[in-house]
């Protein structure tokens, strides 16, 4: 166990838990693993190709289709996908339960999917980042706030407590991205805060101090340079994590309203017919898994070349 | 490697022929299941379908409504008449035993009235008994019901939501214990209670001389699944034998699978927009007239029902169900035209649209279709899809401009049950027009057929003229069963088991 | 030890209380029950007679309280959609979840720990890489998404497994699977790192230097010290569960605490919402109290401090 169990008491008592969660993050991950036995170096190449191709697909969505993922045609309806037959050649992934071109709403659907991953990280990686660098630098009462705080958010039932918050103010956009983002920055701030310790004794973090730098200047100049990588790595799971949730919220019927079309929104739809049209549900089930892969493995892969201390 | 599992699975399915269904036959049992979790069994303390369909085979009401005739007959009464307007004289039927050996008398309707009707005794839909002012015994065999004021519509509530308790036992037991051990008069028996879960209905051999006739199945057994894919997953392994409220888009499948009979029954429940006409939620475009007749045409209807709900459904014009008493049809109707609608638009003053709020508790597919066509003609229409009771709030606060409304009038086949229930100015009347209101209250409250008639075809006139309500569509549903079975849909949506046989 | 386990309580209590707090504001904020509790077809008058009965229209601190103060002699109010104590409700769905809870970490760690401890032992095994394999299919793959594909196979095509209920320990195989798989990557990830660096450890060089078994090497000495973090991450991980077995419950229609949660959240019934984020919060932090004992007994130097 990392070092950080410290004097006795309360502080003590309360970090025990969260280290766990700590530890979680920095023991060897199995993309890592599977980077050197499977893919030999090729695991992180793999994840930055294909979210950068994700990325690259929602920015030019509207060039890859001529169809519009809102346009509907009651006429038209579960047209099957190209593999299938009966298939129209107009509708390459065919058309959903309103005649929806499904390709359309997949193209678009990663911009919503992405950009829910990435604003809920990032709301959380602000809270928590912040909560988890004052904890670590200023210690004492501080640390003690903070970690009670962890130990209060990591106690709370995080699925049950997004759908009750959903469920009161009505799913939408917006909603789903800041319940997730103030639910999901427990990581960040346990990563931070045990990081931060790591290294706010270190010399040069020392000599800063004595020559009178700010807080602030010293926080952002000296410390987060060499706790970045471990923010990255925490960032990419937590965007992950945020959208495998709203997916499952979507498919509870409380994530994103329609007709929008998100990825976890689609699976949802598409559930009603899994039995008969499977690939309704397959199509975006593939792609939310390859995203949420793509985004693991690149996780991974920084880690591993940022932080070569910590390979298993 | 998903996918080709699902499709592979699927094609499997397809080609699987029935041959575990024999199985429950055999063991005289229908499984069944319910989608909803019943709050309580006691019919006077739940609002769901499934409560409904629960109590109609472990109850009896006094009268009973003969499906096919539609005539009233007499099930724990034998004659009725009213005395005045307000005073309804029964007979009641004689050697009639409750589940529990418990002789049904007077005292039983009296006691089971005199409850329901006081309002602090909570029953939940307060509409089907607060129509009665109390119950009076006459002799062992003759009862009195004394309304509150005329009511045409009294038999429509003897003959559904009034079921009668046993006197004694429900005095001991109250509302919890009847959740728990219910006993009535009905086909069926309980057997037993998981609440919420699971219930084991069994035949009642000592049935009384019914209009609903004696229950055919020895047992049913209800389980709640709340997932329609868990439930076609579970009838597909043979788990169940008869599921209902299944969506169109499956039904169709399921028929061309040729394993389940799969039938379909129009229900009365209808779809309508909700338009504050009356300016509850602020000054909006909904306001004008000529802007609500642009929603009305914008929306196509017709293919919606074509391609949503399929099916017995229809597109309706009128707030009411069409077979309903004092449902006029003829009343101004609104075709599908994007080009007029557009003109409308200009005309009241917003040649771009305009963007709103659209609620809706329900059938998100239906609204998101109606979304689209409204973009079309340039209204932006913003989706709020919220609980039911949240959206009512919001609704009883005023708070909505649009909203997506369905309302199944509890199966009673009169137009007070929906067109004066939101018409006559409580809070889910959006209109709150004075017309509207004295025609409806003229035809609630007259006993004569033709006053009623014309008052409400007068109402009904004024609100389509005004596009108050957009009308929508009639709902369906499908009833899927084993082929082993045999059962016959009504259109009250009530499904009846002691009405279910096997095939011989 | 005593003072550590002394402090350690009084966190969970603290913990509790305030997750008490915040999960009573939460719902307070929601909005008016009142309508709820009504019914379909409640008028607003009868709506309004509900509010004060059931004095929704006192102060916030008055209400909570109130709630405490019965929470703490186990009466958690009045469902308002089932009218029976919450108390009793979930007693009697607690069972189920429960199960379901302890089926699916045992799942994970019988599957987990051994698989972990292969794989360090034997790097680049078959093994070893079936291992990553399917904890990278864990950690990516929806959980509402794999207990349908199993419903589909091993319901409709096979037939060995009923789609749904609880009636026999066949209805809880492929829950026990979809939940256990979740947390499944983390315990085998975190028990591979333990072994190896175990293995590498002075001590375990010397009980092979003096010649010990293999197998009594990798029990007695490894196995043992890698274990500790891995009981506090089943810990944390069992907490997680059980808040998470909502859509596998409705999944599988299995009538739990977390579907009774998820019911009660679309029925608006605040006291059952309330009682089970409590529930759930209280089992989290129970386990992990008791993961941080076990912990210190195994591990000397997190008792002396």
């Amino acid at each position: 166990m990392p070092g950080s169990i410290r004097a006795s008491g309360w502080g003590e008592a309360m970090a025990r838990t969260i280290e766990t969660v700590a530890e979680e993050i920095r023991s060897p991950s199995p993309g890592a693993m599977l980077r050197r036995r499977i893919f030999g170096h090729y695991g992180l190449v793999f994840g930055i190709a294909v979210l950068t191709i994700i990325v690259l697909i929602a920015l030019f969505a509207p060039l890859l289709t001529s169809h519009d993922p809102y346009t509907q045609d009651l006429m038209a309806r579960m047209k099957p996908p190209f593999w299938m037959a009966g298939h129209d050649p107009d509708h390459l992934l065919g058309t959903d339960h309103l005649g929806r071109d499904y390709l359309a709403r997949l193209l678009y659907g990663a911009r919503i999917s992405l950009a829910i991953g990435a604003v809920a990280a990032l709301i959380s990686g602000l809270i928590g980042t912040a909560m988890g660098v004052a904890a670590g630098y200023f210690g004492g009462k501080v640390d003690l706030v903070v970690t009670f705080l962890i130990n209060v958010r990591l106690a709370m039932p995080v699925v049950l407590v997004a759908l009750a918050v959903v469920a009161i103010l009505g799913g939408s956009l917006e909603v789903v991205i800041v319940v997730l983002g103030l639910l999901l920055w427990d990581r960040f701030a346990v990563v931070m805060r045990s990081s931060v310790m790591q290294v706010r004794d270190l010399e040069y973090v020392n000599a800063a101090k004595a020559i009178g730098c700010s807080v602030p200047r010293i926080v952002l100049s000296e410390i987060m340079p060499n706790v970045l990588n471990n923010l990255i790595v925490v960032a990419t799971l937590e965007m992950a994590h945020a959208i495998l949730l709203e997916a499952a919220l979507s498919f509870l019927g409380l994530g994103v309203q329609p007709p929008t079309p998100s990825w976890g929104l689609m699976i949802s739809e598409g559930k009603q017919m899994m039995l008969f049209e499977p690939w309704l549900i397959a199509i975006p089930g593939v792609a939310l898994f390859i995203l949420v892969l793509a985004i693991n493995l690149l996780g991974d892969g920084l880690r591993d070349v940022t932080a070569p201390e910590n390979r298993g | 490697m998903k996918t080709r599992l699902l499709v592979g699975s699927v094609a499997a399915v397809l080609a699987f022929s029935g041959s575990n269904a024999l199985a429950d036959k055999a063991n005289d049992t229908l499984n069944v299941a319910f989608t909803k979790e019943l709050e309580s069994v006691d019919s006077y303390f739940n609002s769901a379908r499934e409560g409904v369909i629960f109590q109609r085979s472990v109850w009896d009401g006094l009268l009973y409504l003969n499906q096919e005739t539609g005539e009233y007959e007499g099930n724990l009464a034998t004659s009725w008449q009213w005395v005045d307007d307000t005073t309804l004289e029964l007979k009641l039927r004689e050697g009639v035993k409750f589940h529990n050996g418990e002789e049904f008398d007077a005292d039983d309707v009296v006691y089971t009235v005199n409850f329901v009707a006081k309002p602090e005794n909570g029953v939940v839909v307060q509409r089907n008994v607060n129509w009665m002012k109390e119950a009076v015994k006459v002799d062992k065999y003759t009862v009195r019901i004394i309304t509150n004021g005329p009511f045409p519509a009294a038999f429509e509530y003897l003959a559904g939501p009034v079921s009668i308790y046993p006197n004694e036992y429900y005095a001991e037991a109250g509302p919890a214990g009847m959740a728990l051990k219910p006993v009535g008069t009905g086909p069926y028996q309980v057997e037993s209670v998981e609440p919420g879960k699971h219930f084991v209905l069994k035949r009642y051999e000592g049935y009384h001389d019914s209009p609903k006739g004696a229950a055919s199945i020895g047992t049913v057994d209800i389980r709640t699944i709340p997932d329609v894919n868990t439930q076609l997953a579970e009838l597909f392994s043979g788990g169940l034998d008869f599921i209902w409220g299944v969506p169109a888009d499956q039904a169709e499948k399921i028929a061309a699978m040729g394993r389940f009979t799969v039938a379909n029954e129009s229900t009365m429940r209808i779809g309508y927009l909700e338009l504050d006409a009356a300016g509850r939620s602020g000054d909006h475009p909904i306001t004008k007239a000529k802007v609500r007749q642009a929603i009305a045409h914008a929306i196509d209807r017709q293919a919606i029902v074509d391609s949503l709900l399929k099916g017995k459904s229809k597109v309706v014009h009128s707030a009411c169900f069409p077979t309903q008493f004092g449902c006029e049809q003829d009343v101004t109707t609104y075709d599908y035209d994007p080009e007029k609608a557009k003109a409308l638009l200009a005309e009241a003053g917003y040649p771009d649209g305009f963007s709103v709020d659209f609620y809706a508790y329900r059938d998100r597919p239906y609204a998101e279709a109606m979304l689209s066509y409204l973009a079309k003609v340039g209204i932006q229409a913003n989706l709020k899809y919220l609980q039911y009771s949240a959206l009512r709030d919001m609704r009883f606060k005023g708070e909505t401009s649009m909203s997506f409304q369905t309302w199944g009038s509890y199966s009673v086949n009169d137009a007070s049950a929906i067109t004066s229930q939101f018409f006559k100015h409580g809070a889910e009347d959006f209109a709150r027009d004075d017309e509207v209101l004295a025609w409806l209250n003229a035809a609630d409250t007259s006993v004569d057929p033709a006053v009623r008639k014309e008052n409400y075809s007068e109402a009904l006139k004024k609100i389509a003229d005004q596009a108050y309500w957009v009308p929508l569509f009639s709902y369906n549903s499908n009833y899927v069963f084993t082929q082993d079975a045999e059962f016959t849909p009504t259109p009250d949506e009530v499904v009846r088991f002691f009405q279910v046989s096997w095939k011989q | 030890m005593l003072a550590f386990a002394l402090k350690r309580l009084g966190l969970a209590v603290l913990v509790t209380l305030t997750v008490s707090l915040v999960s009573f504001s939460l719902l307070f904020m929601s909005g008016d029950p009142a309508s709820a509790i009504a019914g379909e077809n409640a008028s607003a008058t009868d709506i309004e007679a509900i509010r004060t009965l059931y004095g929704f229209d006192r102060p916030f601190l008055v209400q909570y309280t109130d709630w405490l103060f019965s929470a703490l002699r186990g009466d958690f109010g009045q469902s308002y959609y089932f009218k029976l104590p919450v108390a009793d409700l979930i007693a009697d769905r607690l069972s189920t979840t429960m199960l379901l809870g302890i089926c699916g970490i045992s799942f994970a760690l019988l599957t987990a720990v051994p698989l972990g401890v292969a794989a360090a032992v034997r790097p680049n095994s078959f093994i070893d890489r079936l291992a990553l394999f399917l904890s990278v299919m864990g950690q990516a793959m929806p959980s509402f998404w794999f207990g349908l594909v199993l419903i589909v196979i091993f319901s409709i095509n096979l037939g060995l497994l009923p789609p749904s209920g609880s009636s026999s320990w066949k209805n809880f195989v492929m829950p026990t699977v979809v939940l256990g798989y979740y947390a499944m990557p983390a315990i085998m990830r975190l028990t591979r790192a333990g072994m190896l660096e175990v293995l590498n450890a002075d001590y375990i060089r010397t009980a092979r230097a003096k010649g010990a078994s293999e197998w009594r090497v990798m029990f007695k000495h490894a196995l043992r010290n890698a274990v500790v973090p891995v009981v506090s991450l089943a810990a944390v991980q069992m907490g997680f569960m059980l808040g998470g077995s909502i859509v596998v419950e409705s999944i599988f229609a299995l009538h739990g605490a977390g579907y009774l949660a998820w019911e009660s959240i679309a029925r608006n019934d605040l006291p059952t919402v309330q009682a089970l984020i409590l529930i759930f919060s209280l089992f989290y932090i129970v386990f992990t109290f008791l993961s941080d004992l076990a912990n210190a007994w195994l591990d000397p130097r997190i008792r002396v401090g």
